[in-house]
């Protein structure tokens, strides 16, 4: 199984990237009536056993956090992680339910509904721009020490993944997450074809 | 593709609720499940709108996430572990569960976007929930029960002997306690052979029984005399369990000592002679009585014999009580060590020994006395006396009391005594 990416597949998907990721900063001015910015994607292929290492080291290890993880299926699938601390999930809270103290589920419900927008957009318009379709699952969110983000135990079956890692900013709401997308070794050789396909359309 | 005639029907027929509502929450559609459920049948709510029958829904969240489903083209998710149910539905479980609401996934999927409709579906998770529940709880018993085993392992540690070692003796963990007893390191114990603890000059009927029966795959419990790294010797009383694997294959052993020294020196004090080191008259007492009384065939087999030193006051009275004392001293060394070492020997009062042989004739007894009373002859003076002892020999018969027993062997040494002494009298 060939899971390397020449600079050519990367850079195409690195633009697909991009695309997607302002199509989600649009929905999520339009829906949810804040203006946010998203950084440029960071693409990476990794060994299974160290992600949770490269998850690690792009949090604060001293926070707690909120945890949602969405599956999508399909010719390209995979999983969405969006992290975000305790005090941008309760700033969150506050401004989609305008109350100044969210209770617990209102928390949860709000994160939900980010990641349900931001992995929706992503994935749906990323896969839009290589032609196919995906489906998502309920999204399951779970609270937990930055230490407890990814369980080895969960991943151990992977060889490779892709991480296609962005940060959220909401500087007037206080309101930052991670966001990453990880996908295994057959969707990674499928991606790859599917990014074939696309450039041979685009350059014949 | 074939079309559907009858939405209706196959709406209906499937085991979740489905609704059809627009961004003014107006339902213009309601299946079979949800009027069950709900007890509000579709005549009653369609073209009505949902706030007037379920007023707590928070209908501003909900427009949101019919705007974001219209908008990204895809469902969007209620959280599924919310204790606020989106559609109140009593469960009617009867046995035992933990919830009285139906717990519910609630998806809600952009159906006709240009009339700004979706469709919201109401799965039933209260099963699945229940488990993860049970599970949670489990797990939390789990963890109780860890935290207790660890606190438990922790006073086991440091307060009692414990170590296991592979099928061959080698040491594979010990506790802390082990190691502060024997003043080792685990370090300098973890891949040693155990045999590191033994005394070279115990004997190995011990380590053999014990090694026999753990083999066995039965445990072994008994008294160990083992060295600590300074070289003291200890007496532990010991309990040595084989472990065995599923196919009843033993796969190590696992063994706790209890340091019984200071009670075995206060046994033994109890039980010698202070002169001598020989036991003393009770505890041979005491040794014979048992015998007679439980009269095992592996017992009664012996011969009884009494020395006793000749003209011992002459030698008190010549070179007094000290002098005395010496002879004492080395007609019992002499003794000791002329015999086996599952005889029994005593001190049995003034210059009186006792002896206990075990499984021999009278004609074997009688040769091995000859020998120590020769021994006594050649090799003990005192100053200028020359030490010489007189003995009596029987042989025990069974069911007889002792002191049958001690009258006959006392007859034997008055007749070696009247006969001129240094000599041996068999009754």
């Amino acid at each position: 199984m060939n899971l390397e990416f020449n600079e050519e597949q990367i850079d195409a998907l690195r633009e697909f990237m991009n695309v997607s990721i302002g199509a989600a900063t649009a929905s999520l001015a339009s829906l949810l009536d804040a203006f946010g910015t998203m950084h440029i994607p960071k693409i990476e292929i990794c060994n299974s056993s160290e992600l949770s290492n490269k998850i690690e080291s792009t949090v604060d290890l001293n926070s707690m956090y909120y945890v949602t993880k969405q599956l999508f299926t399909g010719k390209f699938g995979g999983e969405c992680i969006f992290l975000v601390s305790e005090a941008s999930a309760t700033n969150l809270g506050r401004h989609l339910y305008a109350i100044q103290t969210p209770s617990c589920d209102e928390v949860n419900d709000a994160v939900i509904e980010l990641t349900n927008i931001l992995t929706s957009t992503i994935v749906s318009r990323l896969t839009q721009e290589l032609g196919i379709q995906v489906q998502f699952f309920v999204p399951y969110l779970h609270f937990t020490d930055a230490h407890s983000i990814v369980d080895d135990g969960d991943i151990s079956k992977y060889s490779k993944i892709i991480i296609i890692s962005t940060i959220l900013d909401f500087q007037d709401q206080q309101i930052k997450g991670n966001i990453y997308i990880l996908t295994k070794d057959e969707a990674i050789e499928s991606l790859r074809a599917l990014i074939d396909e696309k450039l041979e359309e685009i350059y014949g | 593709m074939i079309e559907i005639k009858y939405p209706d029907v196959l709406l209906d027929s499937l085991e979740n609720g489905h609704m059809i509502v627009d961004d003014a929450f107006n339902v213009s559609y309601w299946n079979r499940w949800l009027s069950i459920n709900t007890q509000i049948p579709k005549e009653e709510i369609i073209g009505k709108s949902l706030e007037k029958f379920f007023p707590q829904i928070n209908y501003k969240v909900l427009y949101r996430k019919i705007k974001t489903a219209l908008t990204i083209g895809t469902p969007t998710f209620y959280d599924v572990n919310s204790a606020k149910k989106f559609v109140p539905i009593e469960r009617n479980k009867v046995t035992t569960s933990s919830l009285r609401l139906m717990q519910q996934q609630v998806t809600i999927s952009p159906y006709i976007a240009c009339e700004n409709k979706v469709m919201i579906s109401i799965y039933d998770i209260s099963e699945l929930f229940e488990a993860k529940l049970l599970i949670k709880k489990e797990a939390q018993k789990v963890q109780t029960l860890n935290e207790k085993l660890e606190a438990d392992k922790e006073v086991i540690d440091k307060n009692i002997m414990v170590m296991k070692t592979s099928t061959n003796g080698i040491i594979r963990d010990v506790s802390s306690f082990f190691c502060d007893f024997f003043e080792v390191t685990k370090r300098e114990l973890l891949g040693k052979n155990i045999s590191m603890f033994k005394l070279s000059d115990t004997s190995d009927v011990i380590y053999r029984d014990l090694w026999e029966t753990i083999r066995s795959k039965i445990p072994w419990s008994g008294e160990l005399q083992y060295k600590t790294s300074k070289g003291q010797k200890k007496w532990f009383l010991a309990r040595v369990v084989p472990i065995l694997n599923e196919l009843r294959e033993i796969v190590e052993f696992s063994a706790v000592f209890h340091d019984i020294t200071n009670e075995k020196l206060l046994a033994e004090l109890y039980i010698t002679d202070p002169l001598t080191k020989l036991y003393n008259r009770a505890h041979f007492d005491e040794t014979i009585n048992f015998i007679a009384k439980n009269q095992r065939k592996s017992d009664v087999d012996f011969i009884l014999a009494i020395v006793d030193i000749d003209y011992f006051k002459r030698i008190n009275d010549t070179y007094g009580h000290q002098v005395g004392d010496d002879a004492l001293v080395c007609v019992a060394k002499n003794i000791k060590k002329s015999l086996r070492e599952n005889d029994l020997v005593a001190r049995w009062g003034g210059e009186e020994f006792v002896i206990m042989l075990k499984n021999v004739t009278l004609d074997e007894a009688q040769k091995i006395m000859e020998k120590v009373r020769s021994n006594i002859e050649k090799n003990i003076v005192c100053h200028d006396i020359k030490v010489t002892a007189s003995f009596g020999l029987t042989k025990y018969r069974e069911n007889e009391e002792p002191k049958e027993t001690f009258k006959r062997v006392d007859d034997a040494l008055y007749e070696a005594k009247d006969g001129g002494r240094n000599r041996i009298v068999v009754k």
